[in-house]
């Protein structure tokens, strides 16, 4: 199984290149506000992944120590997601609205994507072992 | 402005997606934590689960979150 600072790194990297597409996007097509709300919403939600690794390394300490109460960070994940949005909704002629809601979820999807890859390559490999 | 109907669609999104996050969180934290005590030694992988059950959890209030916030200032 992966481990939690590999996924994170990884997701890091893959937003690097989005960011990259992104910015490349936003200066040589017609369309510059959708890419530029795309990689606004891709910056928050590797922001969130950032704070879940974060609060994640938190609760293992917590739980080593025995504490009883941890949080794990969902209301500054709730605030940062708003605060991508309302860049968003002040600044709508640089940013598009939709793109930086599609951008914010971007991390998760990827998530998603990289475990079914991960999954079926564990699974192809266990089937040419036996 | 937003009318009272419309700040009432935001509590009701914004206070749904918060229960789900919160029972979907809670239960997730409960096994892992069950999970290690039982066996200690597949906490690097209980850990990464929880990690990726977490996100994938709060993915859809995130979105009540944004939803209601675009409600309320449009």
């Amino acid at each position: 199984m992966l481990n939690l600072f590999h996924i994170y790194k990884r997701q890091k990297k893959y937003i690097l290149f989005l960011l990259a597409a992104c910015v490349l996007g936003a200066a040589f097509t017609p369309q510059p506000t959708i890419f530029a709300g795309i990689g606004l919403g891709a910056v928050f939600g590797l922001y969130n992944f950032w704070i879940l690794q974060r609060r994640m390394l938190k609760f293992d300490r917590a739980f080593d120590q025995g504490k009883k109460r941890v949080s794990l960070g969902t209301g500054l994940r709730f605030a940062s997601g708003i605060a991508a949005v309302a860049i968003a909704l002040s600044l709508p002629e640089y940013f598009h609205l939709i793109s930086t809601v599609i951008g914010l979820m971007i991390p998760y999807v990827l998530l998603v994507i990289e475990q079914l890859v991960f999954a079926i390559r564990k699974q192809n490999e266990d089937a040419k072992e036996r | 402005m937003v009318g009272s109907v419309g700040l009432l669609a935001a509590a009701i999104a914004i206070g749904l997606g918060a229960l789900g996050a919160g029972i979907g969180n809670g239960l997730i934290v409960s096994k892992t934590v069950e999970g290690i005590a039982r066996q200690p030694e597949a906490r690097g992988a209980l850990q990464t689960v929880m990690f990726i059950g977490v996100a994938l959890v709060e993915a859809l209030p995130i979105i009540a979150a944004v939803i209601a916030f675009i409600v309320l200032n449009r």
